[in-house]
């Protein structure tokens, strides 16, 4: 399981650094553009997604006492976040 | 399994310990350089990042100012001390309070686009009121100065505890490499160094807890086994002491850390308008898993029978002992205080760039208003410096803080249920919201020094609503939160005049 997460580590990373690159490249192009952002605030219905995450978290801190195996889940999802945050520069749309 | 297989590690030298603070240090300037140099022009980039941070960047600064230094070892603690209970209770309301910011973060970016500061919103709020803008501001200012103290703190004495250095210097070394690359770009430097440095605290995180279960005799099987031998509660999250102990107080206490703080709400002016929601949402998800990931060293702790005494009399240092006394290789060790110095670096600077924006608009703004842009540019950049000069001078000089962490955190419940309902119920008054807040603190607080921290915290807020709700039931304004949209930017040039 160690080694699996090293190397499950090493791709979150590539994605977050790509991501990080990307993001970065986005804010100096849209700084030198200067193109006025969007004032507006959609509407976004965040209840569902939110409640869950909510008892997902508390569902995987349960099961780290039901399986032993489960206690991995913290560093997975961990990496997760890792990816998550890369894959949020490529959903970002650039104002250009 | 016991507590035989820890033993002190001979190579964590000071100068390793100087190298990885002034490392990260030296690698985050770089950084900053590049920031300042490409992205800042003016006060209002530098406060505000010309309210053109991205998601991406978003969802990581979010996260990156949650993650305290003390947050990353206390949810090892509350594991170590309380099981998996404890990890619940720490958790699960810690990414809901980002979580629920999402509401308010909507209705005031929508209604009031131009603005910068939670208290520059009560000012218009309530009719320039001064003892309300007033209470808020120092509010802010303590919540502020306790979040670069605390994080210091916290830092200093790992820091200290790994490498032997001495702790006061720990402290002024750590304090003047955040300064260092904080001064320049502001806004933008704390997003994208505080984004990187939630790779820090995921990516080693995840490594390092491996390795540590990895290195235990047995196993994950065998810790999981010796948890549950050591008391059957260690395993189960329905402990109804653990509630009751700190978890209740803790879930307000985390509501009013994020509702009731700058740091927040300046991400909130900064993130892009279409962005503001879905960022707190997936902030708040994504965190989950850092602590959820760094309790589990806490599991590791009680499977082997360490007292408290073993580790130095305080509990939180049982994440920070583990690891560097279980055999470890030193690289994971040294990246293990990484992640305890990119969370303490990411929070500091944070917190900093929001002191920045506070003084520009709420005291040289407010006050000075014929102040010149450049003048107020340079007293907005040297203001993020204030914080941290002011946290080490507290930290030096050995006093007991605990009086600021009270005053702070009486403040900010008292103010959650008042600035909650400012923002989504019109018929708030002036009265109630100020009255709210003094009578929360005045009645509230000695209720919590006599009964205890449960009934007090549940008093504050309960208080503050009620005067608040009382008082808008009697009187017979109603606000028209759209009105906030006729306010100007306060800060940013017109075209030509920089």
């Amino acid at each position: 399981m160690y080694s699996l997460i090293i190397v499950l580590g090493l791709a979150a990373a590539a994605v977050f650094l790509t991501g990080f690159g990307r993001g970065f490249r986005n804010a100096i192009v849209e700084y030198r553009n200067n193109v006025p952002e969007p004032t507006d605030v959609p509407d976004f219905n965040y209840v569902g997604v939110a409640a869950i995450s909510v008892v997902a978290s508390g569902v995987v801190i349960a099961l780290a006492g039901v399986n032993p195996m489960l206690i991995y889940l913290g560093p997975l999802l961990a990496l997760c976040t890792a990816a998550g945050i890369g894959i949020a520069f490529f959903v970002e749309k650039p104002v250009v | 399994m016991d507590k035989s297989i820890f033993a002190q590690m001979p190579s964590l030298t000071p100068t390793l310990g100087f190298a990885s603070m002034i490392g990260l240090g030296l690698f985050l300037l770089v950084l900053s350089f590049g920031v300042k140099t490409l992205l800042v022009r003016n006060t209002h980039d530098f406060i505000i990042a010309d309210r053109r941070v991205g998601f991406g960047f978003g969802v990581g600064s979010v996260i990156a100012v949650w993650t305290w230094a003390m947050a990353v070892m206390m949810s090892s603690a509350m594991t170590y001390k309380w099981g998996l209970s404890g990890l619940f209770w720490f958790v699960v309301p810690n990414g809901f309070a980002v979580i629920a910011m999402i509401p308010f973060a909507r209705v005031l970016r929508k209604n009031m686009p131009e603005g910068y500061t939670i208290s520059e919103f009560i000012q218009y709020r309530f009719q320039q009121s001064k003892v309300a803008t007033g209470i808020v501001t120092i509010t802010m200012v303590f919540g502020i100065i306790l979040e670069i103290l605390i994080n210091l703190k916290g830092t200093s004495v790992v820091i200290s505890t790994v490498f032997g250095i001495d702790w006061k210097t720990a402290t002024v070394v750590g304090i003047t490499c955040v300064m260092a690359y904080s001064y320049f770009g502001g806004l933008w430097t704390s997003v994208m160094t505080g984004t990187l440095n939630t790779l820090m605290v995921t990516v080693p995180a995840a490594i390092v807890v491996a390795a540590v279960y990895d290195k235990m005799p047995g196993g994950v099987q065998a810790v999981f086994d010796a948890v549950g031998n050591a008391g059957t509660q260690n395993l189960s999250v329905l402990r109804p002491d653990a509630a009751a102990g700190f978890g209740i107080t803790l879930a307000f206490g985390l509501l009013a850390a994020t509702v009731s703080d700058q740091t927040f709400w300046q991400k909130v002016w900064a993130i892009k308008s279409r962005d503001v929601g879905r960022t707190f949402l997936w902030a708040g998800a994504l965190f989950y898993p850092i602590p959820i990931c760094l309790g589990m060293l806490g599991l590791v702790g009680i499977a082997t029978g360490l007292a408290p005494s073993d580790i130095g009399g305080d509990i939180a240092a049982i994440g920070p002992y583990v690891v560097s006394h279980i055999g470890l290789s030193l690289t994971l060790v040294i990246l293990y205080v990484l992640v305890i110095l990119a969370a303490c670096y990411s929070t500091i600077d944070g917190a900093s760039s929001a002191l920045s924006s506070i003084v520009a608009v709420d005291v040289v703004r407010r006050y000075f208003p014929d102040t010149p842009e450049s003048r107020l540019f340079a007293i907005t950049k040297l203001s993020v410096l204030l914080g941290g000069i002011v946290a080490t001078a507290i930290v030096l000089s050995g006093v007991d803080f605990t009086t600021l962490v009270l005053t702070t955190y009486a403040l900010k419940t008292a103010i959650l249920l008042p600035l909650v309902l400012a923002i989504l119920w019109p018929k708030t008054n002036t009265i109630g919201f100020v009255g709210g807040i003094v009578c929360a603190i005045l009645i509230g607080m000695p209720i919590y020094e006599t009964v205890g921290e449960l009934v007090g915290t549940l008093s504050i807020v309960a208080i503050g609503g009620i005067v608040v709700f009382t008082a808008g039931m009697i009187g017979t304004e109603s606000f028209n939160i759209s009105d906030l949209r006729n306010i100007s930017d306060e800060v940013k040039p017109a075209v030509g005049a920089e």
